[in-house]
């Protein structure tokens, strides 16, 4: 995985206590100027975003034309169904109308907007992986329990590790360690 | 400009007097571990002898809908005591009940999440669980209901031998669109929530069977703030997607009998008030299964009192919504002047059926008013009944609609007294058995409690907050 | 810390802001008022009209009423912490009801007394053979109309005077048995509110065509009021934080809340009116659709389709975005048109009784809107400043303007390190 020389490292964990002393520490790491590091806590933690100097998310585009495609679709197969290839008159309703078609195509806008939402979140966090560096370290476990952890990768080119080391404890963490890739 | 009016720009907050200060989310101060230890342990533990004994008798009571359908298969829709003016019979009372319940899930999972109300994180999963195994058993109804099921493909939009496409100017197909749609959303939505929580799980897991499973639905999530950031943006979307949703299906399902002609039937407030009531009915499962269960898996600092006084307080605010629908309705159906539409609401009140119409009306206007005493609203097990009671008078509320109207048509040599067969009774019965089956399955595999989310709401998880770690007074 | 500089009072500061305001307000009126007076005078044809007008202009001002009255009721119902600090606004609009009741006798007068045929045409039609009305005279009969008018004044005016009486008591002493009180009436206001605007709407916009009816009336001027009152809540809190009196409590939380709730309304708006249409679409009964059917015939056919784009899809669009909520540039023209558009909404909902050939313009429409508009600025203005602009002991403030605070407490932090590293 990781293309630069650092051998069998994948990067430096720090563990910290609290989601404020994790936002102090990442709003230091990012005036570092790293690039390739990450906080890992067990909720979003709100503002942490701004903190790390995160763009807002993509998703929203994704979802939106996941949502045009889904009307559309639709529209064009109830016109092409009832309107076109299959003409059949109800009611003395109008062969097509985007009255009787809306319900359906409403649904499908929702329908197609959901998956496209979705689909925008895997591939912007590529996901699924079934591995992961991180996972195999005991104290990345507490992550998803009740710490807060940053993890500064060795490709970053930044990263020197007793620099980076001192950075980090400098930010007020208490445990520090190297995980293996 | 501020300063020239005399204004006093140093604003002095007034102190809150303690009987207006508000109850915490999670009760006695409780630290993240803790919540994601209490949640884990029901997944963890060992089984409890309950709910073997639960499951078994919800999964015996379930083999009944399986019985009924066999038989019905091999004989015919008839057996449904279809053979009737009423021919929508119990079938479609039953599946619109079913989808009611299922709104509450996604009213308290997106809608809640829309407007901040953070008081949802502790009960939306298990409402959001209860909405697809709801969502699951309506289904069965109507695709059964059509008589012959398998032709039921012929609903799809699939090209086919005799070269015809289903007719979309029929409510009966923008169901068809509708509750796939909501199935799928709501699965979609449920399991975007689980990930984190499955991590949860992955993370705690001794086994070689759970590392594996948790580990492969949880796809990989490590909890970083990069993956957060799209997470919380799609999760925001979905809440966007779903809200809109799920006020189309039931408005969709209120198509089904408002685009009719049908006195009793057609009015414009219907698909409003079907979201009313649906939501109404939801939040009465909602309570009929968690305030038991709160107790018998001791979240109860997690799912406090203050949560069932909330949803206490939806139910009444949806019961009267639904009581101004009734209201209206017998109202324009006088002031329309149209003698068959006014008939149709004396026969609902007075007519054969009038017993069906009272019950509704005591369950669902009545009753829910009593939830406007504080005491009431935190005794659990007036909530209880009163939850219960809101189920029944929904029920009733669509046998009110489906068959007083139609037990009366417009031809009055057909009209005729509908009674259920026992095949009616069971097959709804065994819904009941299936509903609980699944649900036992989910809270005894999945985490209940939204994990991550309920920790998300703690003075804990807040940076600016002095137990989330920020110094008081200062700044960095 | 409170340095005693101008020790004014607030009211006295607000009245001074308010000086232009309410010279605008006054010239309306005497304006407005002219032009009316001329209207009368001159011929039957007009006074028709003015009735029109009148009752189109009553109708916007009565959904800021009531749309004011029911975000004062939602916000004691769901003890809604972050909309106190505009809470004073609504409150002096839900004042104004008894003045409202005054507004509503030329309605009255020129539908009981005077030759307007087409102006509650029910009341001209007597014993007539119309089986549509001879089923509902129970209800469309003169001396109820005016006996059910004489009840919504009344209990509108109980419950406005009644919430602005406990909220203006509370700036005493903060007492929590006010909050208590105003959830009572909030309680009780809930049920008043729905059946009274329900019945109001009906009796003024609906029974004009008597024969017409749908049980979604109500809900879809309900939603259309509080979606006009949202728009004009954020710009009267947007004007009176730029110049002053609201500036301590207002922030990104309040506007950002205004804004998604008239996000939610227009879409709800739009939502039970679709629903009204597609169904009566649908079953096409020739006794509703009638209605909608005379709103298609020549120039009411592009009203329609402006509400549809210029009601939901424009501002919804535009609302989408969770940073237009608060891009005032935006926002502040987005409102006004929000205005305009309910008004264009009650115009196509009203005006076709009497033009039914397409929409005009009539003089008289903007006299009444001049009138009714300025005499209820007046008295607004008049109303807000007795009281402190902002329900200073409210014990929800605190937690209303926490964020807030804590913004602009972090914008002077941030500010004050800039000028230090500066310096350095």
């Amino acid at each position: 995985m990781s293309e630069s020389g650092s051998n069998e490292a994948y990067g430096l964990l720090a563990q910290f206590d609290t989601p404020a002393a994790v936002m102090v520490a990442a709003a230091k790491i990012r005036e570092a100027g790293f690039r390739k590091w990450d906080v890992y806590t067990p909720f979003p933690v709100h503002g942490m975003d701004q903190a790390m100097g995160l763009k807002n998310s993509k998703v929203g585009w994704f979802c939106f034309f996941g949502g045009l495609l889904g009307y559309t679709t639709g529209m064009c197969m109830i016109y092409y169904m009832n309107g076109w290839d299959y003409r059949i008159e109800i009611g003395g309703k109008p062969l097509f109308s985007p009255f009787y078609a809306f319900p359906v195509s409403y649904e499908l806008t929702i329908l197609f907007g959901a998956f496209g939402s979705l689909i925008g979140m895997f591939s912007l966090n590529r996901l699924p992986r079934l591995h992961h560096p991180l996972l195999k370290n005991e104290t990345f476990k507490q992550v998803t329990h009740d710490k807060f952890c940053i993890v500064i990768e060795t490709s970053d080119p930044k990263y020197s590790e007793n620099e980076t080391r001192k950075l980090l404890k400098g930010s007020g963490s208490k445990h520090i360690e190297l995980v293996e890739e | 400009m501020a300063e020239s009016s005399g204004l006093d720009t140093a604003l002095k907050v007034p102190q809150t007097p303690r009987e207006l200060e508000r109850e915490p989310l999670v009760s006695n101060g409780r630290s993240l571990a803790w919540i994601s230890d209490k949640v884990s342990e029901i997944v963890e533990g060992k089984t409890p002898i309950w709910w073997w004994i639960a499951t078994g008798i919800s999964g015996s009571v379930a083999s009944l809908t399986f019985f009924m359908l066999t038989y019905l298969v091999s004989t015919g829709v008839g057996v449904w005591g279809l053979n009737n003016p009423v021919a929508w019979g119990w079938a479609i009372v039953n599946f619109v009940f079913w989808i009611g319940i299922g709104h509450a899930g996604t009213l308290i999972s997106a809608i809640l999440f829309l407007l901040k109300q953070r008081w949802r994180t502790s009960i939306n999963r298990a409402a959001e669980a209860m909405t697809i195994f709801a969502v699951i058993c309506a289904g069965i109804f109507p695709a059964f209901h059509v008589g012959r099921i398998w032709f039921a493909w012929w609903l799809a939009p699939l090209p086919n031998a005799n070269s015809i496409w289903p007719q979309f100017k029929s409510p009966l197909l923008w169901d068809v669109f509708a509750v796939s749609t909501y199935f799928t959303v709501s699965l979609l939505f449920w399991y975007t929530g689980l990930i984190p929580d499955l991590a949860t799980l992955r993370d705690r897991a001794t086994s070689k069977m759970r590392k594996f499973w948790y580990g492969l639905f949880s796809l990989g999530w490590t909890g970083s703030n990069r993956h957060w950031s799209n997470y919380e943006k799609a999760y925001l979307l979905l809440a966007g997607l779903s809200t809109p949703l799920v006020l189309s299906v039931h408005s969709i399902v209120s198509f089904d009998f408002a685009v009719s002609q049908v006195p009793g039937w057609h009015t414009t407030i219907f698909p409003p008030y079907f979201v009313a009531g649906a939501v109404f009915s939801g939040f009465g499962m909602v309570l009929t299964l968690l305030v038991p269960l709160r107790t018998v898996c001791k979240l109860e600092d997690i799912i406090t009192k203050r949560h069932i006084e909330l949803m206490c307080k939806v139910i009444l605010g949806m019961g009267s919504i639904v009581g101004y629908a009734y209201g209206m309705e017998v109202f324009i159906a006088w002031y329309g002047g149209n003698p068959y539409e006014r008939f149709a609401f004396i026969n609902r009140a007075s007519g054969p059926y009038w017993w069906a119409y009272w019950i509704m009306i005591s369950c669902n206007v009545i009753c829910p008013h009593l939830f406007w005493f504080r005491s009431i609203r935190r005794n659990m097990i007036a909530v209880f009944i009163i939850s219960i009671f809101v189920n029944i008078g929904m029920w009733f509320e669509r046998f009110v609609i489906v068959v007083i109207s139609l037990h009366r048509d417009f031809l009055p040599s057909s009209w005729d007294y509908y009674s259920p067969t026992y095949v009616d009774i069971l097959t709804f019965v065994g819904t009941f058995g299936l509903f609980l089956f699944l649900f036992l399955l989910f809270m005894r595999f999945l985490p209940m409690v939204a994990i991550s989310e309920v920790k998300g709401v703690t003075p804990q998880a807040d940076p600016h907050h002095p137990l989330g770690g920020a110094k008081k007074g200062g700044h960095h | 810390m409170n340095s005693d500089k101008s020790k004014k009072s607030p009211g006295k500061a607000v009245k001074e802001l308010f000086a232009l305001p309410e010279l605008g307000s006054k010239f309306l009126i005497i304006g407005g008022g002219i032009l009316l007076l001329i209207g009368t005078v001159t011929g039957v044809e007009n006074r028709e009209q003015l009735a029109f007008s009148w009752l189109l202009s009553y109708m916007f001002f009565l959904s800021i009423c009531m749309g004011s009255l029911f975000l004062i009721i939602i916000t004691h119902l769901f003890d809604a912490a972050w909309a106190v600090p505009f809470r004073r606004i609504n409150e002096s609009i839900i004042s104004l009801f008894p003045i409202m009741g005054l507004l509503f006798i030329p309605i009255a007068l020129l539908a009981l007394f005077f030759d307007t045929p087409h102006f509650y045409e029910w009341m001209q039609m007597g014993d007539s053979p119309d089986p549509a009305l001879h089923a509902k005279q129970g209800w469309l009969n003169k001396p109820f109309f005016i006996l059910r008018a004489c009840v919504y004044f009344a209990v509108w005016s109980w419950l406005g005077l009644g919430f602005r009486k406990w909220s203006i008591r509370q700036d005493k002493d903060g007492s929590p048995e006010c909050t208590h009180k105003m959830r009572k009436l909030a309680y009780a206001g809930i049920y008043i509110f729905a059946f009274t605007l329900t019945a109001a709407v009906i009796d003024w916009v609906k029974a004009l065509e008597h024969s017409w009816y749908s049980t979604m009336y109500g809900v879809v001027y309900f939603a259309g009021s509080v979606w006009v009152t949202l728009a004009a809540t954020y710009l009267i809190a947007l004007f009176l934080d730029r110049s002053g009196p609201l500036k301590p409590v207002m922030g990104n939380r309040q506007y950002h809340g205004i804004a998604i709730l008239m996000l939610a309304f227009t879409v709800f708006y739009a939502y039970v009116h679709f629903s009204q249409y597609f169904l009566i679409w649908n079953a096409n009964i020739p006794e509703e659709t009638f209605w909608y059917v005379k709103r298609e015939i020549g120039s009411w056919w592009d009203i329609g389709i402006l509400i549809v784009f210029g009601h939901f899809f424009f501002p919804f669009l535009m609302l989408l975005r969770i940073d237009i909520k608060l891009a005032l540039p935006i926002m502040v023209p987005l409102c006004a048109w929000n205005m305009l558009m309910h008004y264009i909404d009650l115009t196509f909902n009203i005006m076709p009784v009497l033009h039914d050939s397409g929409y005009v313009l009539h003089w008289l429409d903007i006299a009444s809107f001049a009138v009714i508009g300025g005499i209820l600025a007046y008295y607004f203005m008049k109303r807000f400043s007795e009281a402190a602009p902002f329900p200073i002991k409210d014990p929800r403030l605190g937690e209303a303007v926490a964020e807030t605070l804590h913004e602009r407490e972090h914008q002077a932090q941030t500010a004050a390190a800039a000028t230090d590293g500066g310096a350095e």
